[in-house]
């Protein structure tokens, strides 16, 4: 991708990436609702908290970023490249959810990171 | 729910989840292509919708988010996780196919590091109940 990987394509990545894990981390905390509401009920909750909707929103953003990266890479290199995502919401599950970090859990996210790069980084 | 049709149930519910996902990368290429010269404008937000493969983006999530939550009525999530990212190797093969683009050394090995990541981060996830439920 001697041509792709212009300051652009590389924006768009990384703003698909930040939207990713904001919409994902936004849903998160939308279900996380206190109290034992159910059905209809629940629903009506989440809908008054801001969570439900900046995880709509950022989604919608999400989409349209998506939509112009590919448009701009190889499908092929493009799908690869979003892998990154997997890492990102992993890290940020630690972060802000305090999930565990086992050695495992490090090794995969270290393979995936190697792998987005050998892609990125190619001549 | 016995063996044999558990098997069959995670093979055809896998294979749907994978080809709703190839669908709905393939559309945003073809979508994302008729709709170039990309520019932040209303003009391009129209080309988007104004053509159809936009929405074979939105059927190919659509679809991919309902099976995967049939799926995860049953599946235990680690290895469930790990095979919902396959889809980056059956897009890698439709693109090569379809478009013609060049798979190189650089694509190969980082689909495999990343199927490797992948398959370590399935393996972490505490072993779920293999039956769960039903909803």
């Amino acid at each position: 991708m001697a041509d792709g990987l212009t300051p652009l394509v590389a924006l768009l990545w990384l703003l698909n990436v930040l939207t990713d894990s904001g919409g994902q981390l936004a849903f998160k905390a939308a279900a996380a609702l206190p109290g034992d509401a159910a059905g209809l009920d629940r629903w009506r909750a989440m809908a008054r908290r801001p969570w439900l909707w900046i995880g709509i929103a950022c989604y919608g953003a999400e989409f349209l970023l998506w939509l112009a990266f590919l448009s701009l890479v190889p499908l092929s290199t493009g799908v690869l490249l979003g892998s990154i995502n997997i890492v990102a919401i992993m890290v940020a599950g630690r972060l802000l959810f305090n999930e565990q970090l086992t050695p495992l859990r490090v090794l995969g996210i270290l393979l995936v990171s190697a792998g987005v790069a050998v892609v990125g980084l190619q001549p | 729910m016995n063996r044999s049709s558990a098997r069959r149930f995670y093979l055809v519910g896998f294979a749907v989840l994978m080809a709703f996902d190839t669908l709905a990368q393939l559309s945003f290429k073809m979508a994302g292509t008729q709709a170039l010269p990309l520019s932040l404008s209303l003009q391009w937000l129209q080309r988007v919708f104004s053509q159809p493969w936009i929405y074979g983006a939105l059927v190919g999530y659509a679809g991919a988010f309902f099976t995967w939550m049939h799926l995860l009525r049953r599946a235990p999530i680690g290895p469930a996780f790990a095979a919902s990212h396959l889809e980056i190797v059956s897009v890698m093969l439709v693109s090569h196919w379809l478009f013609g683009e060049a798979i190189g050394l650089a694509q190969v090995a980082g689909a495999g590091l990343i199927v490797a990541g992948i398959v370590c981060l399935a393996l972490s996830e505490p072993e779920a109940p293999t039956e769960a439920q039903p909803a």
